[in-house]
């Protein structure tokens, strides 16, 4: 394979798509600071990361499941989420000397979940969307057994981590743009990342190749429950313990971070990066339009209006 | 504030229910206590529009519980219950499904208030009691069960004002789901009671969804752009996220009507251990199933019912704050038991516009 597989495509020089997230992300809170006043711009931003970081590793997640080929994409991301949340909350039981432990059956049950996903898709033939959506009602049925009645609370320490501050920065947003960094040099660097892209391009291709095409989605959907997770155990130290409907919000976001982050629906084009820009224009979004006193109607309607909008003018990133 | 039955003592109470009980045979309008009409052939079918919180949770296990008491009372053949994942059109084709399978009574918390008219209307052609609560359904023909929610409101701001005065306020205020019926009859209650607190400003507004994740990612969210916050106006399950949102703002803990939430009472229990903090919760109890499935059962025994019956909600003050945060399980909603004759008595201060018999704190 070579580089022009992961390039884009140069008929149009001027940005690239995943820039766009973070031109309208700024112009979001430029928007913002000018209505509420200056002194608000900081801790606009502030928050805007806090809470894009949940989203960027949920999405981070997505886009290796969407880059492995069209058609694939991954519903039990809110289920997984949330049952990992409370596998972990239950695992550590509140105590700080627990918490690796908690960390790692999250994990696990997240790649475990993706595992059950892939499998569902090859074993049975169905089709992503049904498979993934299948398992994310098993998934939500167990969160219910687990915990239904009551939000389990995360030990001290998880909470004090995920709130913590330095020179007046979170850390765990860092943290996460660390990871961001990550997931972008896997993709352009390691044997996992050219051959998921080699997948999602043309899986026959890819299989000639010699590319063991089974084996890369696998991981993809592995990884990606193993994200869901990772991002439930951190938002439930976030938040206050793990709730029944604490991943709902991540369905449509973490698929809608990765599209307008740069990532193509139709495989084969990943881009890390764009998530962080997609994740801040979200959450902004929402605080410009709760700032500007809105009715939720119309909240609404700009949300829809601006989405369709921003994917229209982005170029679109295309597959080789 | 028409609050004081709520706060009514146990003595009071019992007084209450022995009086409902003593009154059987008055005519048929009247407050008439426990009917005693044979139900013990009867079925009741509960309805739900969504499982997926853990109010919901309860609410579904206290009406199974009580289901299960009543069939070994002889008070009822059995129960069962259907939840809609949220999806008014599966709903509604669930509801068909009970009336076919022949339901004496189904119960409903409806996931609107209109879109199921025509499957309740059905039910009723069909003979089958429809008891819809916690929820509006505007076909008339459908028995009611629910709150006021102008009384929440009320509640709230009369709470805010006797705190703060009658001075220059601002206050937040947290919705649940924009265009959920709860959140605009709330919403609308809270618009009224503003007209008595005209100093008082409702700076912004956002939707928590009656969920700690969502109501801190809000408010946060908007934190930025707001003057200094005097009182936080709920609706149940947001508290907990306000405050960690004013925590993690560095901003100072505004009086935040909590919701009768465990973790929004420990979390209370503490700022006032360390620095004097006080506030009031309010809210609805997930036992109000229980309050329809008594409601239904009472109509079968030919019990005369109003159309609408009125719940009260449960209030919990600073002097019951340790009582009922001792009672509640840990991450979990405080809940009351709703038994038979209680409910006789709700029903029956309702026909006779009396106030409502209260749910005492836990001793």
């Amino acid at each position: 394979m070579s580089q022009r597989f992961f390039r884009l495509p140069s008929v149009r020089p001027s940005l690239a798509p995943w820039t766009y997230g973070f031109i309208v992300a700024l112009a979001m809170w430029i928007a913002t600071t000018a209505y509420a006043g200056l002194g608000s711009a900081g801790a606009t931003v502030a928050s805007a990361l806090a809470f894009g970081a949940f989203s960027v590793v949920v999405g981070t997640g997505q886009m290796l499941v969407v880059a492995s080929g069209p058609g694939n994409i991954d519903l039990s991301v809110p289920s997984v989420l949330t049952l990992a949340a409370y596998a972990s909350m239950t695992v550590m039981h509140g105590s700080d000397g627990l918490i690796l432990p908690g960390l790692a059956a999250a994990l696990a049950l997240g790649a475990g979940a993706g595992a059950l996903n892939y499998l569902a898709i090859t074993a049975l033939r169905l089709p992503p969307i049904i498979a993934t959506l299948a398992w994310s009602f098993v998934f939500q049925s167990l969160a219910f057994n687990f915990g239904g009645e009551a939000t389990l609370k995360p030990p001290a320490a998880l909470a004090g981590f995920t709130a913590l501050q330095v020179g007046g920065l979170r850390v765990m947003p860092l943290a996460v743009m660390a990871l961001t960094l990550v997931a972008a040099l896997a993709l352009r660097r390691t044997l996992f990342g050219r051959r998921l892209l080699a997948t999602g391009q043309s899986e026959r291709a890819a299989d000639l190749a010699g590319v063991r095409v089974g084996r890369v989605r696998l991981l993809a959907y592995m990884l990606c429950g193993a994200a869901a997770a990772l991002t439930g155990f951190l938002l439930s130290g976030f938040t206050g313990g793990a709730a029944l409907n604490m991943g709902d919000a991540y369905l449509l976001e973490s698929i809608a971070v990765v599209v307008l982050g740069g990532t193509s629906v139709a495989g084969g084009q990943a881009n890390a990066v764009g998530i962080w820009g997609a994740a801040l224009f979200f959450n902004l979004m929402g605080t410009m339009l709760n700032t500007f006193h809105l009715q939720a109607g119309v909240r609404f309607l700009l949300t829809g209006t601006l989405i369709i909008l921003i994917v229209a003018i982005v170029p679109r990133p295309r597959a080789a | 504030m028409k609050n004081g039955y709520i706060t009514m003592r146990s003595t009071t109470f019992g007084a209450l229910l022995l009086a409902g009980t003593v009154l059987t045979s008055v005519g048929a309008q009247a407050a008439d206590g426990i009917a005693k009409g044979d139900t013990s052939g009867k079925t009741i079918a509960f309805s739900n529009s969504y499982a997926g919180n853990s109010f919901r949770q309860v609410m579904i296990r206290s009406f199974e519980e009580t289901g299960a008491q009543a069939a070994k009372d002889h008070l009822i053949k059995s129960t069962a219950v259907v939840s809609a994942n949220n999806s008014v059109t599966e709903q509604a084709s669930q509801i068909q499904n009970l009336i076919l399978q022949g339901y004496s009574a189904i119960v409903v918390l409806a996931g609107s208030d209109t879109a199921l008219n025509g499957v309740v209307k059905d039910a009723c052609d069909a003979g089958i009691v429809v008891v819809a609560f916690a929820s509006g359904v505007t076909e008339p023909c459908a028995y009611r069960v629910d709150y006021d929610l102008d009384s929440y409101g009320k509640a709230e701001l009369d709470y805010l004002a006797g705190r703060l005065g009658q001075g220059p306020e601002n206050l937040l205020e947290i919705r649940g789901a924009a265009g959920d019926g709860f959140d605009k009859r709330l919403h609308a209650g809270v618009e009224k009671a503003m007209k008595d607190h005209p100093t008082f400003k409702i700076v912004n507004e956002v939707y928590g969804a009656w969920t700690s994740t969502v109501a801190q990612k809000e408010v946060s969210g908007v934190l930025p752009s707001l003057p200094k916050i005097d009182g936080v106006l709920t609706q149940g399950g947001d508290g907990y996220g306000a405050a960690m949102a004013f925590e993690g703002a560095g901003r100072p803990l505004p009086i935040i009507v909590m919701g009768n939430r465990q973790d929004e009472l420990a979390l209370w229990k503490k700022q006032h251990q360390s620095n004097g903090y006080e506030t009031m919760s309010l809210g609805a109890t997930p036992s109000v199933s229980q309050v329809a499935f008594w409601v239904a059962q009472q109509i079968l025994a030919g019990k005369q019912v109003p159309k609408f019956v009125e719940v009260p909600l449960l209030r919990i003050d600073q002097g019951d704050l340790d009582a009922w945060l001792a009672k509640v399980p840990e991450g979990g909603v405080v809940n009351a038991t709703y038994d038979q004759p209680l409910v006789a008595d709700i029903i029956d201060a309702n026909v006779d516009h009396k106030p409502l018999p209260g749910v005492p704190a836990p001793k």
